[in-house]
């Protein structure tokens, strides 16, 4: 078994997307603090009023354990992308089991390179280390050390030089061990472990002796939710959905990763804006043409539903929900490299994300004797048969038939027409009754004919009771 | 330190540059147009892949699609071909009779003319289409520029549809064709545009008509008058 442990040591202040510099704030001293504040040189446990002092433009927080915990659940769900074994150890870390899954990406050095790139991408800032037991590997990961032990032997000396403060927030027993002259766990290791248990309890030894990989260390693993379904509180009302997309990336990684780890994929999913007061939510269906799991695609659809979306007021919570995953297989590239429908869904999602889902689509022929019903809209790529043998047909016909002027008997467009065939009788849809808006067109009792203009146009013209009309273009 | 002169043998292989008197040698072989004359006159001996074809026509319905028909049937049995924006309603039994499979027909019907220039470069961009159809009546040089860039490097056949109007203005298009009328049912076929010698004289194409054009003149043509309903019988 292998154990790659995340630590998230400013999840505290990136799970509210602040401004920089800023700080979170636990009882009047400074719990977390992001880069700038750092840089400042605030550090944990300070003071507030000291902080201040260092750097008067901080923004402050208020801890919110509740957040934090959605926050690293959701960071659970993404990380399915990469192993379903996951455990979450909070405040917050994850222990992802990664023997299974370094082939699948191509060795430790990729798939940590994998992760870092995501984290950094969903504003996530990250230490990560790896270890054949779990303790070890959090242990490593707290102190910051990015390393990777691949051995049980190698684990003595790995952890010799970490700080004691790794084993727990017990602060008695930091002062104890501080007195004994005990700085590094290279120094703990090296104490008797029955003296250890006698002043401390069994819990200090037990951790050693899991760490060290002398005892088994069963991990509870993360249950992956049946329904998806998180939202994110954002720290001020929003009014522009270019600021909202930074927040949807993060949710649309986390359904990637949930997807991932039940090898499913969904076919739509809902985003949901709720707003202050009592302003009904926002809802904007994000549908996909197939069933996907890959985050760059739903973040595509995504960017483009929220550029067109007008916001009815400033938006308070960001929520992503996906009802029914359905069963996703991976893919097996086909052997001669056909382009098939699948293929060029990428395609169709963003024309369709941007023009309308009606305006992308396919023909079929309709078996009816009128022309304007013969054709129909459909999906893209579906065979169909069907449609009745016929005469000439224009290639394109207008929406509605324009009425012509008759000179003299003759119907005119720039001059008289010249009638070369004809006349063709089409008498259909006595089932209809007519009404003009929808698709029936009503009873119909034509005569058609192929007419030439004088410059030298073809077009199909008909006449009924109401007279003469110009119906269709032979382009 | 001198540079390496290419021989001019070797730049003259190349499809952007030719002599004065010869068609250029195209990249790849063109798309054959189902018209053998067409084809004399076209560098590549067809259609061009991966550039931009404009079609400038004065009216609609002079043949300016059943030009294209030949082309468009035989990419259809192995390719997606992708219609952006058609002034009309396309006809699908008119389409199937054509020889077109309907199933590998995509329509795209974009309002806006900045969403139809949209549309066409992402098609064509993806590669994933074998011929793209678009009718962009407001487009610039810039969009064209575009849609050229967006077309070089792959195997697309890309036709883009314009007024007659545009014939007087700039266009990267390499190839340009203006459609007309012609004598005898026939269209008359100018290229405005190619990449080799100018084309002087007019070519008269028989495109495919849905009747033959009888020898008479148009006066003698009698209109039928109303008549009592009888069985319809296509001619």
């Amino acid at each position: 078994m292998l154990w790659l442990a995340l630590h998230f040591p400013r999840l505290a202040v990136e799970t509210h997307l602040p401004q920089a510099p800023c700080v979170v704030v636990d009882k009047d001293r400074v719990h977390a603090l992001d880069v700038v504040a750092e840089a400042a040189g605030i550090v944990p446990g300070m003071r507030l009023s000291a902080a201040l002092g260092l750097a008067p433009t901080l923004s402050v927080l208020a801890r919110d354990p509740e957040r934090e915990r959605m926050a690293l659940h959701a960071l659970a769900c993404w990380s399915g992308n990469f192993t379903p074994h996951v455990s979450v150890l909070a405040p917050a870390a994850l222990l992802l089991e990664i023997s299974g899954c370094l082939r699948l990406f191509g060795g430790l050095s990729s798939l940590h390179a994998r992760i870092q790139e995501g984290c950094a991408r969903l504003g996530w800032s990250l230490q990560a280390a790896m270890a054949p037991t779990p303790l070890a590997a959090y242990w490593l990961a707290l102190a910051g050390e990015t390393v990777r032990v691949s051995d049980k032997e190698e684990l003595p000396r790995a952890l010799a030089r970490l700080p004691v403060e790794v084993l727990g927030p017990d602060a008695n027993a930091m002062r104890r061990l501080a007195s004994f002259g005990v700085r590094h766990v290279g120094d703990l290791l090296g104490l008797p472990r029955d003296g250890l248990a006698h002043r401390f309890g069994p819990q200090l030894p037990l951790a050693l002796a899991r760490a060290l990989g002398e005892m088994p260390d069963p991990q509870p693993w993360f249950v992956f939710p049946e329904r998806f379904a998180q939202r994110i509180e954002l720290m001020a009302p929003v009014a522009s959905t270019q600021a909202l997309l930074f927040v949807a990336k993060r949710l649309v990684g986390a359904l990637a990763g949930w997807l991932a780890a039940r090898v499913a994929g969904v076919g739509a999913c809902e985003l949901v804006l709720e707003h202050a007061d009592d302003i009904p939510a926002t809802h904007v269906v994000l549908g996909m043409a197939g069933v996907t799991r890959h985050a760059d695609r739903i973040e595509r659809v995504l960017r483009e539903r929220l550029e067109r979306l007008q916001l009815a007021a400033p938006v308070e919570y960001v929520g992503l929900r996906a009802e029914a995953p359905e069963a996703l297989p991976g893919a097996t590239d086909s052997l001669f490299g056909e382009v098939a429908v699948d293929a060029l869904a990428p395609l169709i999602e963003r024309l369709r994300a941007r023009l309308g889902e009606d305006r992308v689509g396919g023909l079929a022929v309709v078996a009816d004797h009128r022309p304007e019903c013969a054709t129909a809209l459909q999906a893209l790529g579906r065979k169909t048969t069907g449609g009745l043998g016929q005469g000439a047909r224009p290639l394109c016909l207008l929406g509605k038939p324009v009425s012509l002027p008759e000179i003299d008997g003759r119907p005119c467009r720039d001059g008289p027409l010249q009638l070369l065939a004809g006349p063709e009788r089409i008498e259909s849809g006595w089932w209809d009754s007519g009404e003009e808006q929808g698709k029936a067109r009503g009873d119909v009792r034509r005569d058609y004919f192929v007419a030439l203009t004088r410059r030298g146009e073809w077009l199909w013209i008909f006449r009924d009771q109401g007279g003469w009309f110009w119906q269709g273009v032979f382009a | 330190m001198a540079l390496p002169v290419p021989l001019l043998a070797d730049v003259l292989l190349r499809p952007d540059v030719w002599r004065g008197d010869s068609l250029a040698r195209e990249s790849g072989e063109g798309a054959p147009s189902g018209f053998p004359e067409l084809d004399a006159e076209l560098p590549g001996g067809g259609w061009p892949r991966g550039a931009l074809t404009e079609l400038l026509c004065a009216q609609q319905g002079i043949g300016e699609l059943s030009l294209l028909r030949p082309a468009l049937a035989s990419a259809s049995q192995e390719g997606w071909l992708g219609f952006v924006s058609p002034p009309y309603a396309l006809h699908a039994p008119a389409w199937a009779s054509a020889g077109i499979a309907l199933d590998r027909l995509w329509l795209v019907r974009a309002e806006a003319a900045r969403d139809a220039a949209w549309s066409s470069e992402q098609m064509i961009a993806s590669g994933a289409l074998s011929v793209v159809l678009a009718w962009l009546p407001k487009a610039d040089a810039y969009s064209l520029r575009r849609l050229q860039l967006a077309a070089e490097g792959q195997r697309t056949l890309v036709f883009v549809f314009r007024p007659l109007a545009c014939a007087g203005t700039a266009s990267p298009a390499p190839l340009r064709l203006k459609l007309e009328a012609g004598a005898d049912a026939r269209l008359a076929v100018q290229l405005l545009k190619r990449r080799g010698p100018p084309c002087t004289r007019v070519l008269s194409l028989p495109v495919l008509r849905p009747v033959a054009v009888p020898r008479l003149p148009a006066q003698t043509n009698p209109v039928p008058r109303a008549r009592s309903p009888r069985l319809a019988r296509s001619t």
